[in-house]
């Protein structure tokens, strides 16, 4: 990444103007300023993953997802990632850096405190199909299932009424789908049938607000051995989540729900609700 | 090689570039009966599209430079809520006047949107206030327009999704390293796919080129020439949602003067330059701190908001090179059929545009698909509900 | 080179034939980047396993009962060296870690305290390191075989 001015357009890399991406990459020159070595894992169709190791020009605002991508396009085009909105909005580029998960595109490399930056692929959401790209089908065959919508109610200013001919006032749903809860969570690394946090908070979240979903039929998913009763309450999905989406706490919620329902059915002599 | 009509197997379509335009396209030929293949280079919607703002366009940005383009915009807008519903943030937007020069471009743009057949209502300062406390309280005008979010990379999930569904071929990761003729006809592409290193050909009927603003290296392989120059912006997510409704400033397209909202974030953005190759944009530090300030006129919350993220993304403009900031050109989109233009046949270039419009993009490219191949069959994708987008990891 | 007419329905995204890639057993220690909740969840795990393995060997040596005074008078001659001591230390440890972040994960996994998770694993740690503390001292009081 280089800085320029409004007034002066251009990159001021020679390499980088005009030319057609098929050409080899531009050797590379790198700018005043210093290097991060990039160790990243690399497997060809999922097999055998090794580590690669690059020399990457960085500055101040350089993100891993950034030096990742100047790998790609000036080192090794053969470099395979999975990246989109740039903004932590579309959960692609998810990562374990330094042996911790986050997303690529929002993680600067000044905040990882120098020395060796190691990244590999997410684990427990899928299929590593190449280096750092896993197929999420472990994820959204989980997590689909509780047809939790895109949208939400929104909850912004006590103060904010919708405009005439608007509903409701409603934005996004936290979760974006990046699969780092089910990544840092110890019970997904072994359990394969469990349903895992990002499931189980859309659960909750159908049963909080169900809209077009059904809240009974979340439940019904989510309440049984490999679903909420699973977790052990490491909270490593809370901590690790780059949403505030709070997998561990919705987990918790459901249990109190269904312990609630069970409760109540055996007070009033009725059949639990399972 | 053309498809005698009525023949029994399909047409196969090579689409090169998996941004939106590419998943409308193979979402709209797969619906008319054809063989799609669509190649990406790296993860879908990793080019342009998934970089922009989120902005639903009403079509008011456009309608008093540009009444076709703003009457384009809000067709499209409600054809998008129709067919993929629940993927936005239906909200609404807000044109907001802080000088007199702003008011003095309200009128302009009442008139305009009424002649775009985009709804509107004015509002007084203490009813925008209502609507939106965070905004600047020294605004004098504003404007309700039906302005919406939506995720950039989740709505053409869902054309992928649908497409796949449907018959499509979607490959990602998948670099298009040349383009196959014989006599002057475009007869496939030769790609590398990256998850294994291996190269192999892909023979089609025809190759529609939807690459972006990286349409010019693709269209050079196969050796014709297409204007587009690329045109990068800056934007910015700060943490927070300072806003529920999209807040445009009331003046001809500047910079910094949008903010999205968009989950808990507030997107602000965005400014525009030239470069000659849409790789390695950079963020200009000077380009940031204008969205700054030009976002906190707007709702001054922006002014101490932590930035979650700096990103550039570049527009794929029509038109040759030789502006200087890249707003003199045309927002429009084009279909370039290089039979007619560069003697070349079996190849389309579609370029330009905006994400709001990848629809009809598409819409156009398929019928000039099909009018090429001697297909007659009409589109279908105003009105076909499509599936939701988690659907694309599970087929 | 191979030369390829697409197929539909063929998601090149997807490879069957590869398992989902989980870490496994080692992600019950790496505690690489964790926060409490992390480290009280592998600390359960260890301190499980020490108590289990505790259990077995109690049993064990309560066996040796049934051997008559002659085996049980030579276990007790050596329970009070400084070696069995600390083990007995450790146990306590383990024990009460073991038992408070159980009280813990109970009250947060019926829902009873939820948001306030690390902050009870932060009470209960101070309170088991008080016991703790105290109960070390007075096991080192016993060196010497007993009173």
């Amino acid at each position: 990444m280089t800085e320029h001015t409004a007034n002066d357009p251009r990159p001021p890399a020679p390499e980088q103007l005009g030319g057609d991406p098929q050409d080899t990459p531009a050797p590379l020159h790198p700018a005043p300023g210093h290097t991060v070595t990039f160790r990243v894992s690399r497997s060809s169709r999922g097999e055998r993953p090794h580590f690669d190791t690059f020399q990457v020009p960085v500055e101040p605002r350089t993100t891993v997802l950034d030096g990742l991508i100047s790998i790609r396009r000036h080192q090794d085009p053969t470099l395979t990632l999975r990246h989109s909105c740039f903004h932590a909005s579309c959960g692609t580029c998810a990562m374990r850096v330094n042996g911790r998960e986050g997303l690529a595109c929002v993680t600067k490399l000044e905040e990882l405190g120098g020395g060796t930056v190691t990244v590999e692929p997410i684990a427990n959401a899928g299929a590593l199909i190449s280096d750092l790209v896993v197929d999420m089908v472990a994820f959204f065959e989980r997590y689909a299932p509780m047809g939790q919508p895109l949208v939400r109610e929104s909850e912004l200013g006590p103060g904010s009424r919708p405009a005439e001919g608007v509903e409701r006032l409603e934005r996004f749903e936290d979760c974006i789908e990046c699969g780092i809860c089910m990544s840092a969570c110890p019970i997904s690394a072994t359990d394969s049938r469990y349903l895992g946090p990002a499931a189980l908070a859309a659960a909750w979240r159908v049963m909080s607000e169900p809209r077009t979903a059904d809240p009974e039929r979340a439940m019904a998913l989510a309440d049984v051995d490999h679903g909420i009763w699973r977790c052990h309450a490491a909270f490593e999905c809370t901590e690790a989540c780059p949403s505030s989406v709070d997998p561990a706490g919705a987990i918790m919620r459901l249990r109190r729900t269904a312990a609630r329902r069970r409760l109540g059915g055996l007070l009033s002599g009725t059949r639990s609700n399972r | 090689m053309n498809q005698a009509p009525g023949a029994a197997v399909p047409a196969h379509i090579v689409i090169v570039g998996g941004g939106g335009t590419g998943a409308a396209l193979a979402h709209d030929l797969v619906l008319r009966g054809l063989r799609v293949t669509l190649v990406e280079r790296g993860e879908v919607t990793s080019g342009t599209t998934g970089r922009h703002h989120g902005l639903l366009h009403s079509g008011a940005r456009y309608a008093v430079s540009d009444a076709t383009a703003g009457a384009e915009c809000i067709q499209e807008n409600m054809i998008l809520r129709r067919t993929a519903p629940g993927t936005f943030e239906e909200n609404d937007g807000l044109f907001v006047a802080l000088t007199d020069e702003d008011r003095e471009y309200g009128r302009r743009l009442v008139a305009a949107c009424e002649e775009s057949g985009i709804p509107s209502r004015e509002l007084s300062a203490e009813e925008a206030l209502r609507l939106e406390p965070g905004l600047n309280p020294e605004l004098l005008w504003a404007l309700q327009i039906p302005d919406g979010t939506f995720d950039a990379m989740r709505l053409p999930l869902r054309w992928f999704a649908t497409a796949k569904h449907n018959g499509a071929v979607i490959r990602p990761f998948t670099e298009v390293v040349d383009v196959t003729s014989a006599s002057r006809c475009v007869t496939g592409v030769v790609v590398r796919d990256h998850t294994d290193g291996r190269e192999s050909r892909i023979a089609a009927d025809m190759v529609v080129n939807a690459a972006g603003p990286w349409s010019e290296a693709i269209a050079a392989m196969a050796r014709v020439d297409v204007p587009v120059q690329p045109s990068p912006g800056v934007l910015l997510a700060l943490r927070g949602r300072l806003c529920n409704m999209v807040v445009n400033r009331c003046h001809p397209a500047a910079d910094g003067d949008i903010l999205v909202p968009q989950r808990g974030l507030t997107i602000v953005g965005t400014s525009s330059w030239l470069v000659d190759h849409p790789d390695d944009l950079g963020v200009p530090e000077d380009h940031v701190r204008a969205m700054y300030d030009e976002g906190a006129k707007l709702v001054p919350a922006v002014r101490g908001a932590e930035q979650r993220a700096a990103w550039s993304a570049a527009r794929p403009l029509i038109g040759g090179r030789g502006g200087s900031t890249g707003r003199e050109l045309s927002r429009t989109f084009e279909c370039f059929d290089h039979a007619r233009s560069d003697g070349v046949e079996g190849f389309v270039t579609i370029s330009g545009g905006k994400a709001t419009t990848a629809r009809a993009m598409a819409e156009k490219t398929a019928d000039v698909v099909c009018a090429k191949l001697g297909i007659d069959r009409p589109c279908q994708t105003r009105d076909v509900v499509l599936l939701p987008h988690t659907a694309y990891y599970l087929s | 080179m191979i030369e390829e007419r697409a197929t539909s329905g063929t998601p090149a995204t997807r490879r069957p034939d590869q398992p989902v890639r989980r870490r496994g057993l080692v992600s019950w220690v790496d505690v690489r980047g964790r926060r409490l909740g992390g480290w009280a969840f592998a600390l359960n795990r260890a301190t499980g396993l020490g108590v289990l393995l505790y259990l077995y060997l109690h049993l064990v040596i309560l066996s040796m009962l049934a051997g008559g005074p002659g085996s049980w008078d030579g276990f007790v001659s050596i329970a009070g060296s400084p070696i069995l001591l600390l083990l007995d230390v450790v146990l306590l440890f383990g024990l009460l870690a073991h038992g408070l972040n159980g009280i813990r994960v109970s009250l947060v996994g019926l829902g009873i305290v939820i948001d306030r998770q690390r902050a009870l694993f932060v009470a209960f740690f101070v309170m088991g390191l008080i016991v703790f503390l105290i109960g070390a001292v007075r096991i080192f009081g016993e060196t010497g075989g007993g009173r």
